[in-house]
């Protein structure tokens, strides 16, 4: 059967909060603003920061919407008291169905959902303005191999420390940095209506499809091996459908070259030189 | 390239394993500057720097706009500094008749004493190298008034043959300079720093010769640079270190000549090289 290879937690916890350090330094902004769902990638992300940065650099937005269920914004106000973060709830309730009748999105749980998403990314950008602050993403490695986010919502962020992680790794990185236990055990959802869950919406849990992921991704096993291997059918061509249907959101925009110095690609510069 | 006797007595070569930040030329001198006066303070008579430490290392394009000449102003605090103690730098060169080296410089006395110019440039990966350098045309040592070293950067120790060849030119140490990105596993170091462990090692064993290895540590847009800096004497003992691969940090080495002669005498290996048996190789390969 195939594994996802382990790794070091605390040499991981440790790196990453080196590389909020650097970032936020290059930036020269104040802090990391980071929205709370309530869940185990922002209660990480959140933990990283404050450990990182010192809790007084790290603002928190709860962003619940009129189908967010209450045990999440419990659930973010945990993970701020747990990290001594400052924590703002602004209800977004209200904007969305205003904005959603608008733009006639209301029927469609899909449609209203991504609203949401990209509601809270409007929020997150507009509250870290001020400070001025990076906003904090939370997406890990799973949900973006598989596409399983919002371009320009929760995809949206200044840095991602744990898009390069498995989501198995996550939850081990939680148990090490203190996240509370309720909000590690509790099925991942994006809360986007209610009952919602990942792997109601996906077909498989990640500890299931990681090892397959990883595999094929970096272990460079084909749909065949994978299968010989011991995964099922099912669950390998589930997984590498989501993976090749979603991978436009990988690079979320893409320039078309007319010039011998296209940004990005016959011009790739360092994001901060010296001002 | 200097002329002057080596100097007798032990060496002190203080590995100065710095963060640098790509394009943040003025910050990262100061960070040089800095610890060369900490070195100087450990009484250290050469100061290491990681591969490309005035530049940063994932400049890409930056190069054409950071790259360097070996007169640039910019190098002049560096080259006051080095009338204290010699200083290896890593920049990218600008060379006179086009193109941009991935090179190491050796400054002593306020002048510059050699170059190197990476040989091999990695371009598979994460690297894109080939892309901004040009390949340097040629392996030879550095000399200053402390020694002959054979000087590489980073991949050019990957290829064995580097060692090997310079190891017929009477060499008083290696010195290695790096800017090795490093993946995580369930190691309790970043995982590149196994790999240079065992590459060092090898180097130091098979050739007789001392290693000082600077590694970069810190990030660079995102990509996480494994530290571990060490010194390793000639028969594979550890003179100092391996630095903790996530900070910033001084390490000093003193390296006894005496005992590192003796070595040589007592194990004679590369004096045994049969170079001939590579040429033979390289020639049935081409016929």
């Amino acid at each position: 059967m195939l594994e996802l290879p382990p790794v070091n937690v605390q040499l991981l916890a440790r790196a990453l909060e080196v590389f909020l350090v650097e970032e936020l330094r290059a930036s020269g902004l104040a802090g990391y603003l980071v929205g709370l769902s309530g869940g185990v990638d922002s209660a990480v992300s959140a933990a990283l920061a404050a450990a990182a940065v010192g809790p007084e650099k790290v603002r928190a937005l709860a962003l619940p919407g009129a189908t967010s269920s209450l045990e999440s914004l419990r659930d973010a106000q945990a993970v701020a008291k747990a990290f001594g973060l400052a924590l703002d709830v602004v209800d977004l309730a209200s904007p969305a169905e205003i904005l959603a009748e608008t733009l006639g999105a209301r029927a469609d749980r899909v449609r209203f959902g991504n609203m949401m998403a990209r509601l809270r990314m409007v929020a997150l950008f507009d509250r870290a303005r001020p400070v001025p602050a990076l906003v904090l993403g939370t997406s890990n490695k799973s949900e973006i191999l598989l596409g399983y986010s919002t371009l320009f919502g929760d995809a949206a962020a200044s840095v991602q420390p744990l898009g390069d992680v498995w989501k198995t790794h996550i939850f081990a990185l939680a148990r090490t940095l203190g996240v509370p236990d309720s909000i590690v055990a509790k099925p991942p959802t994006a809360d986007l209506w209610p009952g919602q869950t990942d792997a109601g919406e996906l077909g498989f849990d990640y500890p299931t499809v990681d090892p397959v992921l990883y595999w094929h991704h970096e272990g460079g096993l084909g749909r065949d091996e994978l299968v010989a291997s011991g995964s099922s059918p099912a669950l390998v061509d589930s997984a590498l459908a989501a993976y090749r249907r979603n991978r436009f959101k990988w690079r979320p925009t893409v320039v078309a070259r007319v010039s011998a110095s296209c940004i990005n690609v016959d011009r790739i510069l360092p994001r901060n030189p010296e001002r | 390239m200097g002329k002057s006797a080596p100097q007798q007595g032990d060496l002190v070569v203080a590995l100065a394993q710095i963060a640098t930040c790509p394009g943040q030329l003025r910050r990262n001198l100061d960070r040089h500057l800095e610890m060369v006066a900490k070195a100087l303070e450990a009484g250290a008579h050469l100061v290491v720097f990681p591969e490309l430490s005035v530049s940063g290392y994932l400049l890409a394009h930056g190069v054409l706009e950071h790259a360097l000449r070996l007169d640039d102003p910019l190098l002049s605090p560096l080259l006051d500094a080095s009338r204290r103690a010699a200083i290896l730098v890593g920049l990218p060169l600008r060379e006179a008749h086009g193109g941009i080296s991935n090179a190491a410089v050796l400054l002593e006395g306020g002048e510059i004493r050699g170059v190197h110019r990476k040989l091999y440039l990695p371009t598979y990966g994460m690297f894109d190298e080939g892309r901004y350098f040009i390949p340097g045309p040629r392996l030879e040592p550095i000399t200053c008034s402390l020694g002959r070293f054979g000087v590489l950067i980073c991949e050019d120790a990957w290829h064995l043959s580097s060692s090997a060849i310079l190891s017929r030119a009477d060499l008083d140490a290696f010195i290695v300079i790096s800017g090795g990105p490093s993946e995580l596993d369930l190691g309790g170091e970043p995982a590149s720093g196994r790999r240079w462990h065992w590459i060092l090692g090898a180097v130091a064993i098979t050739t007789v010769t001392p290693v000082f290895f600077t590694n970069r540590c810190g990030w660079e847009e995102g990509v996480l640079f494994g530290g571990a800096s060490w010194a390793v004497d000639p028969r594979g003992a550890t003179i100092a270190g391996p630095a903790p691969a996530l900070e910033e940090s001084l390490l000093v080495a003193r390296l006894s000549r005496a005992a590192a002669a003796r070595a040589r005498t007592l194990t004679p290996i590369p004096c045994a090289e049969r170079l001939e048996l590579w040429s033979t190789a390289t020639e049935r390969r081409d016929a």
